[in-house]
């Protein structure tokens, strides 16, 4: 683990405490674990006094065939709670082959600077000449100066030096680790950009186990029937399906499907501009990461990786633009912006409904705004960015947007501060309660309940003793289901690999992933211990949100979704069920029903010291009495 | 002097290759038991502006200047295609690393030995790994050998071909 000091330009490698690692896994949890004992409430999220964590996990380096990751984790700038952020990218390995599981960034650098990380030693490099580069330029300047292509670079861009509060990391020019803000904690701490470079290897205390189980894993990868459509898709062939399924968020979440959705879907940019598949990271056996090329037409020559389902449709259906070719430009200016694209496509579809019920003007906004304006969309995108005009108000979420112009904040999504993924909970229940009860915000990474797109009672009954959890409209069950899966996510996030492969198609179940763990670091653990290090971090994740006040009445989805029936689609008249799931799901938990794990729920996973610390912060005393925090 | 030509090589089609380093690793643990990228025989060069991936890999030059310029006779040409190094022989001098056309003959990270592909004794563990068939089995095909170079400066050379064919211009200097 290496900790750097920037305020005075330092760092020191320290040991990772052998216990910590065992009890959460890597990645992700390791991550929470540090935030919640070094950044206490009440820090500013954008002061030295917050820290900024990245974490690869224990299966990284190795050809486990499911591509690595890195989570970033700080206090969010966005929420003002956890904020943490996820990202498929070469990084994560060439900083454990660096020999670092963990890096801690603390304090501010007194000027600009650019870290440079390796095996033996770590730079604090000018970059008072970066400030203010677009993150392909930045990426480009610090490769050329480093002048090692094995160097991996990530980098902030013009959104997070100007405190856009959803500013992300990007990755090797395209990856971001977009939510919550992390990007814009970086730049607040004078860093515009991370680079690491490592010769070292990894091995495993048991190769022959770790080679069985490697090869199990390769071929439940290469056997499963979505490898090709993944592949050749990457998660943007949900655009048509959720088209198919009605849970698009069309002109912000007013229509649940789109007539033009193949002509904004990943079947067509397959098609049409996939030049060539690109794995994220060392070791994926599924690159599913596409490189496009635009070839024709005005935008001829633009060119990128992917993009992913999330910014593909926030910048097609959520936005009302029915052009591909426009879809992606504003994709790639927002990548180049640095900033997250699901909050980005928020509050400018927000934006265009406040317009629409003529609750703003256009001279307001300072243009013509309406439903599929590609220009305006572009130009409010930059304004964000260099917080211009409305775009200063829009650069600090549409939470604080909605206060600010005092307007629409019945239509701001969000869920305890995060903006709404392109998914309608109405038509995907399961997939809403885990919004509302997502430790960072509205998000489906932490919970992804695949299993109820599948519509198969049987499997239902099977995995969770109730036909309708594995139904996507159904009700019942679904606390269970998103129980299960946000513990087998925290696993998958804190092992840092890849939720596409390893959780999407079931590749990595606990058994597996215990099987690997014991192999790797010679520590037997049984899949009920590796399960339970995933139910560990996800109550420490919602012990930290606790002590910030968090109760049931934050774990809420924005009124359209629970009072307004979807207008049509497949899922016509449905609204969302909230409450009733809530209950199982909290019961399920064992968390009273205000949502706070019990005292005895956090001994139970060897979560003593939390415990105590709640009980001493008088989270008991309040108990029911519903106290806000 | 014999006509140029390759001996039985890794042949290497970079419009199939995403990058995922997949050969490097099971290169590495093959040879030295370990997974590492740098500990490779096979150097994956990744251009992520214009999203390109090319595997540098020793070619089995004939004759191959790295065999006939090692000072101590450590480097031969191997029964399975490919070269063997003989460790005891070699002193890390790095003539063969300098001199290799490619770019393909790494030194190890300590700068012991070089790592140059022998073809793992016949059965190349890339090969069997990648899983996007970009690496194959060759031999024996006549060329040309190109001007010495650096493995990024081929990379980027014969991945510039590939990118015109999608209409990009790739300059060696972007070195991004
Ligand atoms: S190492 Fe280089 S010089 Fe030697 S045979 Fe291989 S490609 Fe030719
Ligand atoms: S054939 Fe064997 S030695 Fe040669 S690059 Fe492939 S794995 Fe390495
Ligand atoms: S394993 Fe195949 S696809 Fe992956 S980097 Fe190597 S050559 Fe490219």
């Amino acid at each position: 683990m290496l900790r750097v000091d920037l305020t005075h330009m330092t760092y020191r490698v320290e040991e990772l405490e052998r216990d910590v690692a065992l009890k959460y896994l890597g990645g992700r949890g390791l991550n929470v674990y540090r935030l919640y004992w070094e950044v206490p409430p009440g820090t500013n999220p954008l002061g030295p006094e917050n820290k900024l964590m990245i974490a690869t996990g224990p299966l990284v380096g190795f050809p486990h065939g499911l591509g690595s990751r890195i989570n970033v984790t700080a206090r969010s700038p966005l929420t003002g709670l956890l904020g943490d952020s996820n990202a498929g990218t070469h990084f994560s390995e060439e900083m454990k082959y660096a020999g670092y599981d963990q890096i801690v960034l603390e304090g501010r650098a007194p000027r600009p600077v650019y870290l440079y990380i390796t095996d033996s030693w770590v730079e604090f490099r000018d970059a008072s000449s970066l400030w203010g580069l677009t993150v392909r330029q930045a990426f480009n300047a610090i490769k050329k100066e480093v002048g090692d292509p094995r160097a991996q670079v990530a980098v902030v861009g013009p959104a997070a030096e100007n405190l856009v509060r959803f500013a992300g990391i990007i990755f090797n020019a395209y990856r971001a680790a977009g939510r919550t803000g992390m990007g814009t904690v970086l730049a607040s701490k004078n860093v515009k950009g991370i680079v690491v470079r490592g010769d070292g290897y990894v091995e495993a205390e048991q190769p022959e186990r770790l080679l069985r189980a490697l090869e199990q894993l390769i071929y439940s990868l290469y056997s499963n029937p979505q490898y090709w459509p993944r592949r050749v898709m990457g998660t943007s062939r949900i655009l048509l399906a959720g088209h198919r399924l009605g849970f698009l968020p069309a002109r912000h979440f007013q229509e649940p499907t789109a007539d033009y959705a193949f002509r904004v879907s990943g079947e067509l940019l397959a098609i049409k501009y996939n030049v060539k598949v690109r794995a994220c990271s060392a070791g994926c056996a599924l690159p599913c990461a596409r490189f496009f090329v635009v070839k024709s037409g005005p935008l001829a020559g633009l060119m990128g990786e992917g993009p992913e389902y999330e910014p593909l449709a926030g910048f097609s259906v959520r936005v009302g633009i029915s052009d591909l070719d426009r879809a992606l430009k504003i994709v790639m200016k927002v990548t180049d912006m640095g900033m997250d694209a699901i909050t980005t496509s928020e509050v400018i579809s927000w934006l265009m409904e406040l317009r629409q019920r003529e609750l703003i003007s256009d001279e307001e906004i300072g243009m013509k705004l309406e439903w599929g304006e590609a220009d305006a969309v572009e130009r409010l995108v930059e304004m964000i960015a260099y917080r211009r005009g409305i775009g200063k108000v829009l650069a600090d979420g549409v939470k604080r947007a909605s206060e600010i112009l005092g307007r629409g904040q019945d239509l701001a999504f969000h869920v305890k501060g995060l903006e709404m993924i392109q998914a309608d909970p109405r038509a995907l229940k399961g997939y809403g309660l885990g919004f509302a009860v997502a430790s960072r915000g509205a998000d489906h990474l932490r919970s992804e309940p695949f299993i109820e797109v599948e519509d198969d009672p049987e499997l239902g009954m099977r995995l969770f003793g109730e036909p309708e959890a594995a139904m996507r409209l159904g009700v019942k069950g679904k606390g269970k289901l998103v129980a299960f899966f946000e513990d087998l996510n925290a696993v998958v996030d804190s092992f840092e690999v890849c939720k596409n492969t390893a959780e999407n198609m079931l590749v990595l179940t606990f058994e597996s992933a215990a099987e690997m763990y014991s192999a790797i670091t010679g520590v037997e653990a049984s899949p009920a211990q590796i399960r339970e290090a995933g139910e560990r971090i996800v109550n420490l994740e919602r012990a930290y949100l606790v002590r910030e006040g968090i109760r049931r009445k934050d774990d809420r989805l924005p009124n359209r979704f629970l009072k307004e029936p979807l207008p049509s689609g497949p899922a016509k008249g449905h609204v969302h069920e909230l409450d009733v799931m809530l209950d199982e799901y909290y019961s399920v938990r064992g968390w009273t029903s205000d949502g706070v794990p019990t005292p005895e729920k956090l001994i139970s996973l060897g979560l003593v010291e939390v415990a105590e610390d709640l009980m001493a912060r008088r989270v008991y005393n309040d108990e029911g009495q519903g106290r806000s925090g | 002097m014999a006509e140029p030509a390759r001996g039985l090589h890794v042949v290497v089609d970079p419009s199939k290759c995403a990058g995922c380093n997949i050969c490097e690793l099971w290169c590495s643990f093959e040879h030295e038991g370990v997974f590492s990228r740098s500990m490779s025989r096979i150097q994956v060069i990744t251009y992520e502006l214009v999203g390109l991936d090319y595997p540098v890999v020793c070619q089995n030059c004939e004759p191959a200047p790295c065999v006939e310029l090692c000072p101590t006779g450590a480097l031969s040409k191997g029964r399975a295609g490919g070269i063997e190094l003989d460790k005891s022989k070699c002193i890390g001098c790095r003539v063969c690393s300098e001199i290799c056309p490619y770019g393909a003959a790494m030194m190890d990270p300590k700068g012991r030995y070089p790592l140059i592909c022998d073809m793992c004794g016949g059965n190349p563990a890339c090969v069997a790994a990648c899983p996007t068939n970009a690496l194959s089995i060759s031999g024996y095909a006549m060329v040309e050998l190109p001007a010495r170079s650096t493995a990024e400066r081929f990379a980027v050379t014969e991945l510039s071909k590939l990118a015109k064919g999608w209409g990009i211009e790739v300059r060696d200097d972007e070195g991004a």
